[in-house]
C-alpha cells in the first residue's frame, strides 16, 4: 500500500526530528544502543524477549557497531518451542513486560520487529500451554503469557497513538474512519461511521431506506422517555437519601460517606 | 487485544493489496492425536485464518517451506451441563494440517522430559525434605521388636 508506506516514511522522519529536538541527546543515544543490543539478544534468544534490564547496561561505541549487525535466527518450526535447555524445568526466568514508556522511546522499525518477536514468543507459550494441558502437567511460568499479552497490547496502543498524531498533523482528523453524529427514527443520537459504497447514495436504494431523521409523532415518546429516565434517577436518589437518614438515626456516630 | 477492525477500502482493479503490519493471529502447534505422516504438522489456528493465511504466515514469519495446507473446524463439545442443567459449550477451533515442502519432516519433541531434581543447598525445599525424612525415621517402629505392634507386650 503506497499511501501507508509513504505515511510510514513521514512518521519515521517525524521521529528523527523529534530525536534531534531532544534536550538530552546523550541519554537518547545511549538508550538507542541499549535497545539495539537488546534486539540482538532477542534474535539470538539468549534472553527472553521480556528482559528489559539491559537499559542500564554500560555501552561502548564498539557495542554499537556490533549491534547494528543483526542476523535472523533460522530455526523454523523449532521456534514454536522453548530453548531445549528450558525443557522440563519447573520455572523459567523472565523479565518484566514492556511498558508504554519504554515503547514510546522506540522507532517504528524497532516496534515493528519487536511485534514479531513478541508474536513468536506468544506462539511458543501457547504451544507450551497446550502441551502441558494435554499431558496434565503444570505449565512452567505461566505468567509469561500475561506479560507478552500486555506488552503487545501496549505496543498496539503506542502505534495507534502515533498514527493518530500523524493524522492530526496531516489532515486534522481525530478518527481514522470519518463519521458524523446522526439521529435515528427513535430520536437517539449516535455516531455514524462512514463507509465506502460502490455507487453514489442517491442510486443506492438500500442506503435510502435508512432513516436518519426523527418524525414529528415520535416527540411525545421522546418526552416520555426523558420523564422515565428522570423519574428513575429521582427514585434512586431519594432511596439513597432515605437509607442514609435511617442509618444516621440508628448510628449517630457514623461518618457520612463522601459520595 | 484492542479490537483493530480494519475497514478495507473497496477493491478496484489495479489497487494494491492490503498489508497486515501487525498480525494478531496466534498459532498453536499441537501434538497430533491421530498419527500423521512425518511431513505433516498440526496447528490450532484462529477461526478467521484461511489456508492461504496459514501458508503466508509460516513462510513469511517463520520461513518454513509449506507445501499444502488443509483445514477443518473442530466442534467443541456441548455435552457438559452446569448446575442449572444448562448446556455448556466448549469453544470451537480450527485445525490446520500443514504439509512441509522440500522433503522436510517434523516430529513433535518431548518438551517435558523427566529431569532429576536436586534441590539447591540451603533452599526451602531441601530443608523440607530433610525434615520429612527425620520425621519418618522418628515414627518408625523399633526394629528389634520384629514388627510386633506397640501395645502388645509387657
Amino acid at each position: 500500500m503506497a499511501a501507508s508506506s509513504s505515511a510510514g516514511r513521514v512518521l519515521t522522519l517525524c521521529n528523527h526530528f523529534k530525536n534531534i529536538c531532544r534536550i538530552t541527546p546523550a541519554i537518547n543515544a545511549q538508550k538507542c544502543t541499549a535497545t539495539l543490543s537488546q534486539y540482538q539478544s532477542h534474535l539470538y534468544r539468549v534472553n527472553s524477549p521480556l528482559l528489559t534490564q539491559s537499559l542500564s547496561r554500560p555501552i561502548s561505541s564498539v557495542a554499537q557497531c556490533r549491534a547494528l549487525h543483526t542476523s535472523i535466527s533460522r530455526r523454523g518450526l523449532d521456534e514454536f518451542f522453548d530453548l531445549p535447555e528450558n525443557w522440563g524445568e519447573s520455572t523459567v526466568k523472565s523479565g518484566s513486560s514492556w511498558t508504554a514508556k519504554q515503547l514510546r522511546a522506540k522507532s517504528n522499525e524497532e516496534l515493528h520487529s519487536l511485534w514479531y518477536v513478541l508474536l513468536k514468543e506468544r506462539n511458543m507459550l501457547l504451544t507450551l500451554e497446550q502441551e502441558a494441558k494435554r499431558q496434565r502437567l503444570q505449565m512452567p511460568s505461566p505468567e509469561r503469557l500475561k506479560k507478552v499479552e500486555r506488552s503487545m497490547y501496549r505496543l498496539d496502543t503506542v502505534v495507534t497513538e502515533r498514527e493518530t498524531a500523524l493524522r492530526l498533523l496531516q489532515t486534522g482528523q481525530e478518527k481514522g474512519r470519518p463519521g458524523d453524529w446522526r439521529r435515528n427514527i427513535f430520536g437517539y443520537v449516535y455516531w455514524y461511521r462512514f463507509k465506502e459504497y460502490a455507487i453514489p447514495w442517491f442510486m443506492n436504494t438500500r442506503y435510502k431506506m435508512k432513516r436518519f431523521y426523527t418524525p414529528k409523532f415520535v416527540e411525545p415518546h421522546i418526552r416520555l422517555r426523558i420523564e422515565k429516565h428522570l423519574r428513575i434517577r429521582a427514585k434512586k436518589r431519594t432511596l439513597e437519601k432515605d437509607t442514609r437518614a435511617k442509618l444516621k438515626e440508628k448510628f449517630p456516630q457514623m461518618k457520612v460517606p463522601a459520595s | 487485544m484492542p479490537v483493530t477492525r480494519v475497514l478495507f477500502p473497496l477493491y478496484q482493479l489495479g489497487n494494491p493489496q492490503m498489508r497486515i503490519f501487525r498480525p494478531n493471529w496466534f498459532l498453536t502447534l499441537v501434538r497430533p492425536g491421530r498419527e500423521q505422516p512425518p511431513d505433516t504438522v498440526q496447528f490450532r489456528i484462529p477461526m478467521e485464518m484461511t489456508k492461504f493465511d496459514v501458508k503466508n504466515y509460516l513462510e513469511k514469519i517463520y520461513s518454513v517451506p509449506v507445501g499444502a495446507v488443509r483445514t477443518r473446524i473442530q466442534f467443541g463439545s456441548n455435552k457438559k451441563r452446569n448446575h442449572l442443567n444448562q448446556k455448556v459449550k466448549q469453544p470451537d477451533y480450527k485445525v490446520a494440517y500443514v504439509q512441509l515442502a522440500q522433503g522436510q519432516t517434523f516430529t513433535f519433541p518431548d518438551i517435558f522430559p523427566e529431569k532429576e531434581k536436586t534441590p539447591k543447598e540451603g533452599s526451602m525445599e531441601e530443608m523440607q525434605e530433610k525434615f520429612m525424612e527425620d520425621e519418618k525415621q522418628r515414627q518408625k517402629l523399633d526394629p528389634r521388636r520384629g514388627g510386633v505392634t506397640e501395645w502388645f507386650g509387657l
